[in-house]
């Protein structure tokens, strides 16, 4: 049984999984057409333009929508390659036990006290200079962040798999397919991946919201997606930097965070929900 | 006791020269470099140049000159500030991020205890507290649009606090406060789970059965099983101080590591980057030693158990 607030979340969460897949199809103005007679116009609400425009004449509306397909699909991918790394790490590190396990989880704990973030935009600033070659073979900005938020993310998730790994591992069918001489790898494959399943979705969900307020911060510093393109991230930071004392254009700032904080809330409320269960 | 301190001292150390070492082969292998501009410099320059800054020495012998200078806490000279040492940037910037970082930490742990310990106390009454709700909105928003709330409510709407720069105290009231309310909302939360799970311990029942005073009972029952948790997080709240003030010295202008950092990474400032990398390192692994050393201190069982 579903509550109301877990209800409303999933709602929210489909109406907006529905807007960002329709973007193209919408009748909103073009996000990226400038109009240089209608800067920094105010939200009007009950008529065009429904959320004002940004310091050069741009619908908000039509790049919040636009924004939200990206926000949305780093925060989606982004998670699941966080997973896709920590996942394996953790499940043979619980599952093996013993020295590997402590070798595996010290690993983790000194990669932990390193200020991985720094670390990541260190390297990032990098692999700007290979900017050309990069874009030769189809890595793009997107990839590069994907790369960081797998880096930066899949401790927690490989620490949740272990510790489910220990305890799939003392029960009654892993012991039975362990005595049936399965192989250790098709154990993990067949008992306790399967098992593991509702646990990974709740961090799946745990990991979004990370994961988009990560893009945010990559996108304040410049290092995330690339100016034609939009997200709420780069949105919300293109607002801050718009900020003064004589412009009181503060919806641009807070009309992309409040999406972002919606999206973040509905995720929590609808994971609160899972996890009782 | 003394002999893990010491195995965790040389960890801190280690850590510091592999991110070293790590930060300075990648710094090293990369093909452009900040003398790199739109029209290609004369040789004779670029190898003076490469000559005065120790770039044409083979990669090892430069390595070995680098770790010399680490342990003199010597970086080199900035490729971007002319004629300034890398050192001199980290001694002037480092006071002013550790005063950030500190007090807003110091904030955080101000506001989050005592708000989770209420949160939790109040767990069965039937109207709710508001506190959980404005923890998780201030957990679901980016810290720069805290920061821009902040800066439109008490500096261009009331009390005209300065929204950016460097000077006296007011200064870095903004900056704390964006800082901190994020990681108050983090330890509250932490708190309050602690504090329900001990509300709900035998020890609690038991003591209350023997009739010892609410008070006694939160400060010896609950307070003090919630900040060993709270010691324990310390270690992962410095880490999120110290993102989120690469965020915040650049919103409020501060000079600070953060600032430096960004700008350098930006503009190609290797040494400079690389100086503030190591300091970051040090300084997190510094955090997260006395963090330990903290929760041991506090629940004698986390040493029995390692």
């Amino acid at each position: 049984m579903k509550s109301w607030p877990s209800r409303c979340a999933w709602g929210f969460l489909l109406l907006l999984a529905v807007l960002a897949f329709a973007a193209p199809y919408l009748p909103i103005a073009d996000y990226r057409a400038m109009h240089t007679d209608s800067r920094l116009l105010p939200p009007q609400w009950i008529h065009a333009p429904f959320l004002g425009t940004d310091a050069h004449g741009r619908d908000l509306l039509a790049r919040m929508l636009w924004g939200s397909r990206i926000s949305l699909a780093i925060g989606l991918f982004g998670s699941c390659i966080a997973m896709l790394l920590g996942v394996p790490f953790g499940l043979w590190a619980g599952f093996s036990g013993g020295r590997w396990d402590r070798l595996l989880m010290r690993l983790a704990d000194a990669l932990e006290s390193i200020p991985m973030v720094v670390f990541v935009l260190f390297l990032l600033s990098i692999l700007q200079e290979y900017r050309a070659e990069m874009a030769a073979l189809g890595f793009g900005r997107l990839h590069l962040f994907y790369f960081a938020v797998g880096v930066l993310f899949w401790i927690p998730t490989a620490r949740v798999a272990r510790a489910e790994a220990l305890r799939l591992k003392s029960q009654a069918f892993v012991q039975a397919g362990l005595a049936q001489g399965l192989s250790q790898t098709s154990l993990m494959r067949r008992h306790l991946l399967p098992n593991m399943l509702p646990t990974l979705k709740v961090m799946l969900l745990l990991t979004v919201p990370r994961v988009i307020l990560m893009e945010a911060f990559l996108s304040f510093l410049g290092l995330g997606v690339e100016p034609p393109a939009v997200s709420w991230g780069s949105l919300a930071s293109e607002g801050l930097a718009a900020l003064s004392p004589l412009v009181h254009a503060q919806w641009l700032v807070f009309l992309p965070s409040g999406a972002i904080a919606c999206t973040l809330i509905a995720l929590q409320v609808a994971v609160q929900e899972k996890r009782k269960h | 006791m003394k002999r893990r301190l010491a195995l965790r001292l040389l960890a801190w150390v280690a850590s510091i020269m592999l991110v070293h070492a790590a930060a300075f082969f990648m710094l090293r292998s990369t093909r452009g470099g900040p003398f790199d501009q739109s029209r290609a410099l004369d040789p004779v320059v670029m190898q003076a140049l490469q000559q005065r800054y120790g770039l044409d020495d083979p990669p090892a012998l430069q390595y070995l000159h680098a770790v010399q200078g680490l342990l003199h806490g010597d970086f080199g000279p900035s490729l971007r500030y002319r004629d300034t040492q890398v050192s001199t940037l980290l001694a002037e910037a480092f006071p002013v991020s550790l005063l950030l970082g500190s007090g807003a930490l110091l904030l955080a742990l101000l506001f989050g205890i005592p708000a989770g310990l209420h949160v939790a106390r109040r767990r069965h009454q039937n109207r709710h507290s508001a506190l959980p709700l404005c923890g998780t909105v201030f957990l679901s928003l980016p810290n720069f649009a805290i920061a821009a709330a902040l800066l439109v409510l008490f500096s261009f709407h009331s009390f005209h606090l300065p929204p950016a720069g460097w000077g006296q105290l007011r200064y870095l009231l903004l900056p704390w406060l964006s800082l901190s309310i994020p990681l108050a909302a983090q330890i509250m939360f932490l708190v309050r789970s602690r504090a329900e799970e001990a509300y709900q311990s035998l020890a609690v029942r038991q003591a209350m059965a023997a009739g010892l005073s609410p008070r006694h009972i939160r400060r010896h029952y609950i307070l003090r099983p919630s900040l060993s948790t709270v010691c324990a997080f310390l270690g992962p709240a410095a880490a999120a101080v110290l993102t989120g003030s690469l965020v915040i010295e650049q919103i409020f202008a501060l000079p600070g590591l953060g600032t430096f950092f960004v700008q350098a990474a930006l503009a190609r400032d290797y040494t400079l980057a690389l100086g503030v990398t190591v300091v970051y390192t040090a300084l997190l692994g510094f955090c997260t030693l006395l963090a330990d050393i903290a929760t041991s201190l506090l629940d004698p069982r986390m040493e029995a158990l390692s």
